[in-house]
């Protein structure tokens, strides 16, 4: 048994350095194709951790004219109880200085804007910040319309179609890298498998004679599946450093910069999601690597 | 030992190769299979290791019928005869002492079953001191010492020969006959094709003589013709 696990790992080290360009040319597209896999599944989970994210904060915004009338303001105040509308969960009241100190928050690097408004927040616009019973946006957009024509009402603001943007904007991208890497991940297993049925027909003498001397094909056959699954895993190694690499700078680069300001933070995978993200990768590697190579030997092991 | 009940081999669905051949050959027999290139020789030993099977008839080896033999059987069959070709067929990358120890490697023999049995064979066909050259490195009968010894290592009850002195000179070709007859002496069938008047006249064991597919002739202590 160890003489025959011994010849399996000869035969594989010396198929893999044998045919050093195809090894090279499969191991290259596999790197290719699993890191476009990996950003793939990477940008579904950072942003359905950033949806999840902003759908629990999701509030609708009922701007108040600047001149509106107390009577007005309470008007609204009074349709916005729970009682009055199922619609909603709660509500508060954000008057012109609170607005003015959210401003400030938001723009710290512009004082600019601020001083456009008086200090004690004269001419800021007050709101009501509703937070819905759903975040379905049939909910969100019934709750904009009842508010919107009610008398001292400016306009009526949800995150809703930032959320539809930024799903568009996701899938988007889920699509075009997911293409992408479906199409080279086809090439790195015809890859694979052309590597190794070039390395069978260098060896074809030798399989010859192993055929005639009672070696039993799947004998024949492991070093060639091992080398096809070695190309898949180690291709899948290097893309997972690859992914793991652009998920770092995307971190401390991109949201560790302007996440918490832009209100981002959350929008990347969690050490588990990753974790399972470089699993399936490795998984995927091995499994292309192997199938490629059992069809490919299976195919040509006919002498 | 080995039975063909009327076998037919047509390659292509054109070119007959052997039509209604019958014959048996006992354990321990040694049969020449003579005729002209092209006359079927290669193409019995072919249908015997199961390279081919049989479009029509019945073949047996070792007291089983080979015709539906699976493709995972197909190794069991081999392992009980050897293979000895005109072009030795030899790794050329491997020593004689790898070469012959490839064909115990394969089937799954320890190690020390082959370090035991290779300088054993090795000694029977009289390479002993040449085990670490490489086939380049010997002559034409030195190679095919190797190549009988790969066959035989495994102590087949069948051994296949199929010219294995066509690349010999006559002095040469006679050694490897010697050896052969050795081999058969052991107990081992041998069944050799060939195109050697001299040998075959000089070793007067039967004789199966092909001409374009049909066995026209199977003599006892036969001579060439």
């Amino acid at each position: 048994m160890f003489s025959r696990i011994g010849y399996i790992i000869r035969e594989t080290l010396a198929n893999l350095t044998r045919n050093l360009t195809l090894t090279i040319a499969s191991l290259l597209t596999v790197i290719v194709s699993l890191s476009f896999v990996g950003f793939v599944f990477l940008i579904q989970d950072a942003v359905g951790n950033q949806l999840g994210t902003w759908k629990d904060g999701v509030e609708v915004s009922v701007f108040m004219n600047p001149d509106a009338s107390p009577d007005q303001i309470e008007g609204v105040r009074r349709a916005l109880e729970p009682a009055q509308n199922s619609l909603i969960r709660s509500s508060r009241y954000v008057n012109a200085a609170d607005a003015l100190v959210e401003i400030k928050k938001l723009f710290p690097s512009t004082p600019e804007m601020t001083d456009l408004f008086s200090k004690d927040g004269q001419g800021v616009p007050t709101s009501f910040r509703i937070k819905p019973t759903s975040t379905e946006s049939t909910v969100i957009s019934s709750i904009t319309s009842t508010f919107r024509t009610m008398p001292g009402v400016s306009i009526v603001r949800s995150a809703d179609q930032a959320i539809a943007f930024i799903r568009k904007i996701s899938s988007f991208a889920r699509w075009g890298l997911g293409v992408g890497a479906v199409s080279l991940l086809a090439a790195a297993v015809l890859l694979i498998w052309n590597t190794i049925r070039t390395a069978m027909f260098a060896r074809r003498r030798e399989i010859e004679v192993m055929k005639l001397v009672g070696a039993t094909n799947w004998f024949i056959r492991w070093p060639f599946i091992i080398e096809g699954m070695v190309q898949g895993l180690l291709g899948a190694a290097i893309a997972c450093g690859l992914v793991w690499t652009g998920k770092n700078l995307w971190r401390s680069k991109v949201i560790g910069s302007f996440g918490s300001q832009l209100n981002f933070d959350t929008l990347q995978a969690t050490a588990s999601q990753f974790r399972s993200v470089i699993i399936l990768l490795l998984v995927i590697g091995a499994v292309a690597g192997s199938v490629a190579s059992a069809i490919a030997s299976s195919r040509f092991l006919d002498v | 030992m080995i039975k063909l009940d009327n076998v037919t081999k047509v390659y292509n669905n054109e070119v007959l190769a052997l039509r209604d051949a019958s014959f048996e050959v006992a354990k321990g027999e040694f049969v020449f299979l003579v005729g002209t290139s092209g006359s079927g020789k290669s193409t019995l030993l072919r249908l015997i290791n199961r390279e081919e099977a049989a479009d029509r008839g019945e073949v047996w080896v070792a007291g089983g019928n080979i015709n539906n033999l699976s493709s995972r059987d197909v190794p069991k069959l081999r392992r009980k005869m050897g293979n000895v070709f005109q072009d030795y067929k030899l790794l050329l990358n491997k020593t004689v002492f790898e070469n012959v120890a490839f064909a115990l490697e394969v089937i799954g023999s320890p190690k020390h079953v082959i370090r035991q049995q290779v300088p054993a064979i090795l000694e029977l066909v009289g390479l002993a001191g040449k085990q670490e050259r490489f086939p380049n490195q010997l002559s034409g009968g030195e190679q095919q010492r190797v190549s009988i010894a790969r066959a035989f290592v495994n102590r087949p009850l069948i051994l296949l020969a199929d010219e294995p002195t066509g690349n010999l000179d006559p002095a040469t070709g006679e050694g490897i006959m010697r050896l052969l007859d050795r081999i058969n002496k052991t107990g081992t069938t041998v069944v050799m094709a060939t195109h050697d008047r001299n040998i075959v006249n000089m070793m007067r064991r039967r004789v199966i003589e092909l001409d374009r597919g049909i066995i026209i002739r199977d003599q006892a202590r036969g001579v060439y013709e």
